[in-house]
C-alpha cells in the first residue's frame, strides 16, 4: 500500500480515533447501499453455491458437489478458455487503442477533441441491443457489408459466414466488444493527458527528449492511476461479456463463443440450476479478483 | 512546441489524424444506420441490398412506438395523471432512474472514494478488497437474492429496485478513489492544519480537485444504469414502470423482430444521453494535476 | 451548473413522489389480478386486450385485471425470476406449452381440468393433460406449424410441378427435386436449416422428422427418440442437397426475414401469424405448405396456446382469475373473438370464427395433419439446446449417415439424461 506518510504524523490516540470516525462517516452513505444491496446478495450467492438449489423446492445442502461437477464439465472449460481469450485480446488492445486515440485527439483543437470523444463514446450511448443488431447485419452471411466490401475489393472470393464459422465467430465478438468498450477509456485518457503536469513535459523537451521519450518517461508514469483503473474495469467487463453472446450467437457455433457469463445465465435462468450457476459465479469472481490484485501489484511497482 | 516537432513527426500525426477520422466513421455508422433506419419503411429495413438513404422518409415506426402502449403520466396516491403514450412514460422513467442513480452515486462515491484514498482507518484494506471482489462478481448471480430482498422490502416493480443496487455498485467509489489517490496528501494536510473541519476540507479542497473524476463517474453511472437491461428486466413489470429498452422489447412478436420499432426507440433513447454527455463533458477538461503523484 | 443541478434535483423530487407511491392504491372492495401475456397474435396489442377487459368489467366490475406484456426473448427469464421472488402473476397466457407443464410439475400451477369447455377437441385435451390427469394450461387456440415457399420463385424455376396443391404437401422425393430445380434456376440459398439458437426450432424438428418418418419422442412422452436411422438419413440428405445450407449464425426470426426479403426461397418456420405480420413487407405470393414426407402424409408439429393460473395461495385471486378465463372461453361468441385475436385456429367448433377470412381458411387445411404433441416430454429445455447444438455439429461434419447418427445419439443421450433427472 501507500507509504504511510500521513499516519506517521497522527501519533496521538485521539487523532487516530478522530480519523477513524471521520472516515466512517464519509463512508456511511455508500456503505448502507453497498452492504445491503451488494454484499448481502453476494454472500447469499456464495452460500447458495453449496446447495442444490432450483425452482419450487427447498434447497438441499450438497457441500462442494457443485464445484466438483464444475471441474468435470467440459463446456465450462471451453467457456473458461473462450473467456480468457476474450480477456487476453481485448484488454491490451482496448488499452493501447484508447491511449493512441486519446493521444491523437487530445492534440486537436478543443472543439474537435470534444466531437471525437463524443463519437467514440457513441456505441456505449446507443445501447447494446440496437448496436448489436446493426453489427449482426454487417456480419450477415448473405448480404452483409463485410462480405460485400471484401468481395468487391477482392479480399475474399466467396461470402464468409462470419458469425457462423467456428474460426471467425469469437474474433467477431471481440471486435464488437472493442467498439463498445473503448468509449470510457478514451474519455479517461483524454482527461488524464490533459492533466499531465505541463512543466515537466516542457522541461523534458528542453533537455532534448523526443516527443516519444517525453511521452513514455514523463506522461505515462503520471497516468498510472488512470491506466490501473482502465485495466481493472476493462478486465472485469471483458470477463463479464454477456449481452453480445446472448444477442448474436447463444454461445455457438459449436460452443466456440460460449463464455462463462453466458453459461452461468444458461444454467441459472434456463435450467433453473441456481446453485450450479452460483458456483460458477464464485469461481469467476475469484479469477477476476486475483487478476485485479496482480494488476494492482504491477501498477504499484511501476 | 510545434517548432520542436520534426517533419517526420508531422507526417506521423497526419497519418494518425486520417486513421482516427476513418475509425471514427465506423463508430458513427451504427448510429447513422439506426437513425435513418427509424424513418424507413419495413420493406427497406428488411431489404437484402443496403438502403443507405431512405427513399421515402416515413414516421410510421415512431407512430407505432407511441401508439402501441399507453400509461398515465404520473400517479400520486389516487391522483392519476393524463394518459400519454407508453414510450414517453418509459423515457421519463429511464431519465429519472438514470438521473437519480447518477446524483446519489456521485455524492456517496465522492465521499467514500475520498475516505478510501486519503483516510487511514481500521478495515481500509479489507473494505477495498471487498469492493474489488464485489465488482468481480457477475451481476447475474446476485440477481435472485436481490430480487427476494426487493420483494420483501415491497420495492419489486418500482423504479427504486433498479436504482438502489446501482448506488451500491462500487464502480464509482473505485473510480473516484483512483482520482483522489493522485491528489497530493499534503494539500489535505495543509488544510487541516489551517483548522478547517473535515466536511470543509472535503467540500472546499478535495471536491474541486476530484471534479473531473466525479464528472466521469456521473456520465458512466448515468449510462450504465441506462443500459442495465438485465436488472430492469428482472425488477420491473408494470407497463407504467418500464424503461424504454424494456418497453420496446415487450412489443416484439414471436419470431419476428420489428427492427423499425427498435431503431425508433433507440434513436429516441439516445438523445437524452447524448445531451447529458455534452453537459458533463466540460468537467473532463477542468482537472487539476490529476495523477501527479506516483502511486 | 449549480442551477442546472438544482433544477434537475427539483424535477427529480417531484417525479420521485409520483413513482414512489406507484404500488397501486387499489379499491378496497375488489380483487386485482394480473395477466401476463406472451405475444400471441394481437394479444400483444394494448387496444385489443383492453377491449376484452372492458367487456369483462361490464359484467364483473369487482375484478380489476392488470395486464403486462411479455416477449419471447426475455419473457421466460422475467417470469422465472418473478416466481423465485414470490411475485408470480395470477394468469399467464403462454405459447407452445413450453413452460406451464414445467411449472405445473413443480407444483406452482392450479389444475384447471374441470374448466375445459365442452366440445374441445379430444386430441387437444389429451395433449394438455399430464400423466396424473391435471390440466395446467387451459387450451384456447392452436396452429400447425408449417413451411412456406416463394410461389413466384418456384414458378419461375418450374418447380411447382412437384407440389400437391390440393392439400399443400409434397413427397420427400419431390421436395428435393423442387429444391434442386430452384437452385439450378439460380438461387444459391433455397432453404436454410437455421441453428443459431432455439428460436423457432419446431421448424427444423418437423422438417427432419418428417422427411423419412423419424420420431422425436416416444408416444408415452417419457424419452427422446430422435437418434434413429430415419432422422440420420434425413439430415444426411439435407447436408448433401444443393441449395440447403446449415447456418449456425441465424435463428428463425432471421430466417423469416431472409425469406421475406427474397434471399431464401423457403421458410421452415412459418404459420398464419407470420404471413399477417409481414404482409406489408412481402413482395411475392407466399404458398404455405406442410413439411414433406415420403408418403406425402406429414405429421405436423402443433402449437397450443392457452391460460394457466399460478397458485399464489390466495383463494380470492384464484377465483377471480378463473372467472376471467371462464368469461373469455365459455361463451361461444366471446371465445370466437378471443381466438381471432390470436391469429390461430380454435380448439373447438365455433360458429362464425374467421368468417370469410381466406387466409385462415388456407392455413386451416394444415390442422388435420397435426401430429404428436411431444413438447410435454420431461427435460424439454435441455432437449431443445441439444437439438440445435447437434444441428451445428452436423452442418459442420462430413455429412455421412454414420457421423450424423453418432451426433444424434450424443444429443439424445444428454436430453434423456436431463429427462431422467427431472
Amino acid at each position: 500500500m501507500k507509504p504511510r506518510t500521513s499516519a506517521g504524523r497522527l501519533t496521538s490516540r485521539s487523532l487516530v480515533l478522530h480519523e477513524n470516525v471521520a472516515a466512517y462517516l464519509f463512508l456511511l452513505p455508500f456503505l448502507i447501499f453497498f452492504v445491503g444491496f451488494v454484499l448481502y446478495p453476494m454472500f447469499m450467492c456464495v452460500y447458495t453455491s453449496f446447495f442444490d438449489a432450483t425452482m419450487g423446492r427447498e434447497d438441499i445442502f450438497i457441500a462442494f458437489a457443485n464445484y466438483k461437477e464444475l471441474f468435470n464439465d467440459e463446456v465450462f472449460w471451453i467457456a473458461l478458455k473462450n473467456t480468457l481469450v476474450i480477456v487476453l485480446v481485448s484488454v491490451p488492445v482496448t488499452c493501447a487503442f484508447s491511449l493512441w486515440v486519446a493521444s491523437v485527439i487530445s492534440k486537436m483543437p478543443i472543439a474537435a477533441t470534444s466531437v471525437f470523444r463524443c463519437i467514440f463514446y457513441l456505441p456505449v450511448v446507443t445501447g447494446s441491443v440496437a448496436v448489436t443488431m446493426v453489427w449482426k447485419w454487417m456480419f450477415n452471411n448473405y448480404y452483409g457489408i463485410f462480405n460485400y466490401l471484401g468481395q468487391n475489393m477482392g479480399l475474399i472470393d466467396k461470402p464468409i459466414n462470419w458469425l457462423g464459422d467456428t474460426r471467425y465467430a469469437l474474433g467477431c465478438i471481440i471486435l464488437i466488444l472493442l467498439t463498445t468498450s473503448v468509449g470510457q477509456p478514451i474519455v479517461l485518457y483524454v482527461s488524464a493527458l490533459d492533466n499531465v503536469d505541463k512543466s515537466l513535459v516542457e522541461a523534458a523537451e528542453v533537455d532534448g527528449a523526443t516527443p516519444f521519450q517525453a511521452f513514455w518517461k514523463v506522461k505515462w508514469p503520471q497516468m498510472m492511476p488512470t491506466t490501473l483503473y482502465i485495466l481493472v474495469i476493462t478486465t472485469i467487463n471483458s470477463f463479464q461479456c454477456f449481452a453480445l453472446i446472448q444477442l448474436l450467437t447463444s454461445g455457438g457455433p459449436k460452443n466456440s463463443t460460449m463464455t462463462i457469463m453466458y453459461y452461468i445465465y444458461y444454467n441459472a435462468f434456463k435450467l433453473y440450476r441456481y446453485g450450479y450457476g452460483n458456483a460458477m459465479g464464485v469461481i469467476l469472481a475469484i479469477i477476476i479478483a486475483i487478476l485485479s490484485a496482480v494488476q494492482f501489484r504491477l501498477g504499484r511497482e511501476k | 512546441m510545434n517548432n520542436l516537432t520534426s517533419n517526420k513527426g508531422r507526417v506521423y500525426y497526419i497519418i494518425c489524424y486520417v486513421l482516427v477520422f476513418l475509425i471514427a466513421l465506423t463508430f458513427l455508422f451504427p448510429l447513422y444506420w439506426i437513425i435513418t433506419g427509424s424513418f424507413k419503411v419495413k420493406q427497406e429495413i428488411l431489404s437484402a441490398t443496403p438502403v443507405w438513404i431512405p427513399t421515402q422518409w416515413v414516421t410510421t415506426n415512431f407512430e407505432n412506438l407511441f401508439a402501441k402502449r399507453s400509461a398515465p403520466l404520473f400517479e400520486i396516491g389516487s391522483l392519476v395523471g393524463p394518459t400519454i403514450p407508453g414510450a414517453l412514460r418509459w423515457l421519463l422513467n429511464t431519465v429519472f432512474m438514470s438521473a437519480v442513480s447518477m446524483l446519489v452515486t456521485c455524492l456517496t462515491a465522492a465521499m467514500a472514494g475520498y475516505a478510501l484514498a486519503k483516510k487511514r482507518f481500521y478495515g481500509r484494506t479489507i473494505l477495498f478488497s471487498l469492493i474489488v471482489a464485489a465488482m468481480a462478481l457477475p451481476k447475474q448471480v446476485i440477481l435472485i437474492p436481490l430480487l427476494r430482498e426487493m420483494s420483501s422490502l415491497h420495492l419489486y416493480d418500482t423504479i427504486w429496485a433498479v436504482i438502489i443496487p446501482i448506488i451500491g455498485w462500487p464502480f464509482g467509489v473505485f473510480l473516484i478513489r483512483q482520482f483522489a489517490e493522485g491528489i497530493p496528501t499534503e494539500m489535505v494536510e495543509a488544510c487541516r492544519i489551517d483548522g478547517a473541519s473535515e466536511w470543509r476540507t472535503f467540500t472546499d479542497v478535495m471536491f474541486p480537485m476530484i471534479k473531473p473524476g466525479v464528472g466521469a463517474c456521473a456520465i458512466f453511472t448515468f449510462i450504465n444504469s441506462w443500459n442495465d437491461y438485465f436488472m430492469q428486466l428482472i425488477m420491473l413489470t408494470s407497463t407504467k414502470n418500464l424503461t424504454i429498452s424494456l418497453g420496446i422489447a415487450t412489443m416484439q412478436g414471436e419470431n419476428s423482430t420489428d427492427f423499425g420499432l427498435i431503431m425508433a426507440g433507440s434513436a429516441l433513447a439516445s438523445v437524452p444521453i447524448i445531451i447529458v454527455f455534452i453537459i458533463f463533458q466540460k468537467y473532463f477538461t477542468k482537472g487539476i494535476t490529476m495523477g501527479a503523484v506516483k502511486g | 451548473m449549480k442551477k442546472i443541478l438544482a433544477i434537475a434535483l427539483a424535477l427529480c423530487m417531484i417525479f420521485a413522489q409520483a413513482v414512489v407511491v406507484a404500488p397501486t392504491a387499489e379499491a378496497a372492495d375488489g380483487v386485482t389480478i394480473s395477466l401476463w401475456t406472451y405475444p400471441i397474435g394481437k394479444w400483444t396489442d394494448e387496444a385489443t386486450v383492453k377491449g376484452f377487459i372492458e367487456e369483462f368489467n361490464a359484467v364483473h366490475p369487482e375484478i380489476n385485471v392488470v395486464v403486462e406484456y411479455l416477449d419471447y426473448t426475455n419473457g421466460d427469464d422475467k417470469v422465472n425470476t418473478a416466481i423465485e421472488g414470490g411475485n408470480a402473476p395470477d394468469i399467464i397466457m403462454e405459447g407452445p406449452e413450453r413452460l406451464i407443464a414445467n411449472w405445473g410439475a413443480k407444483g406452482l400451477m392450479l389444475d384447471l381440468a374441470d374448466m375445459v369447455p365442452e366440445g374441445t377437441y379430444e386430441g387437444v385435451v389429451s395433449s394438455c393433460t399430464n400423466a396424473e390427469g391435471a390440466v395446467y394450461e387451459l387450451p384456447v387456440c392452436m396452429t400447425a406449424h408449417c413451411m412456406a415457399i416463394n410461389y413466384e420463385a418456384f414458378e419461375a424455376a418450374d418447380a411447382l410441378q412437384y407440389i400437391f396443391f390440393f392439400n399443400h404437401t409434397a413427397t420427400t422425393e419431390n421436395f428435393f427435386k423442387a429444391v434442386q430445380a430452384v437452385y439450378d434456376a439460380g438461387s444459391p440459398y433455397v432453404g436454410t436449416v437455421y441453428c443459431g439458437g432455439q428460436g423457432g426450432d419446431q421448424g427444423t424438428r418437423a422438417l427432419v422428422t418428417n422427411l423419412y418418418g423419424g420420431t422425436y419422442a416416444n408416444p408415452e412422452h417419457t424419452e427422446y427418440t430422435y437418434a434413429s436411422e430415419e432422422n440420420a438419413k434425413a439430415l444426411a440428405a439435407l447436408c448433401a442437397q444443393d441449395g440447403i445450407t446449415f447456418d449456425p449464425s441465424i435463428v428463425a426470426s432471421d430466417e423469416i426475414q431472409n425469406f421475406v426479403n427474397g434471399t431464401f426461397q423457403m421458410a421452415f418456420c412459418w404459420n398464419a401469424t407470420q404471413e399477417v405480420n409481414n404482409a406489408d413487407a412481402l413482395t411475392f405470393d407466399v404458398f404455405p405448405m406442410a413439411f414433406p414426407a415420403e408418403d406425402g402424409v406429414p405429421s405436423l408439429q402443433g402449437g397450443i396456446w392457452g391460460y394457466g393460473i399460478f397458485d399464489n395461495k390466495d383463494e380470492a385471486r384464484a377465483e377471480a382469475a378463473k372467472t376471467f378465463i371462464k368469461f373469455l372461453v365459455d361463451d361461444d361468441a366471446e371465445y370466437a373473438k378471443v381466438v381471432e385475436a390470436t391469429n390461430f385456429q380454435p380448439v373447438r367448433d365455433v360458429e362464425g370464427v374467421y368468417e370469410g377470412n381466406e387466409l385462415m381458411a388456407e392455413y386451416a387445411l394444415m390442422n388435420p395433419m397435426m401430429g404428436d404433441y411431444y413438447q410435454i416430454t420431461k427435460g424439454w429445455t435441455q432437449a431443445r439446446t441439444e437439438w440445435w447444438n447437434m444441428l451445428q455439429r452436423v452442418g459442420d461434419s462430413d455429412g455421412s449417415a454414420e457421423t450424423i447418427l453418432a451426433e444424434l445419439q450424443t444429443a439424445q443421450d444428454a436430453a434423456n439424461a436431463a429427462a431422467a433427472a427431472e
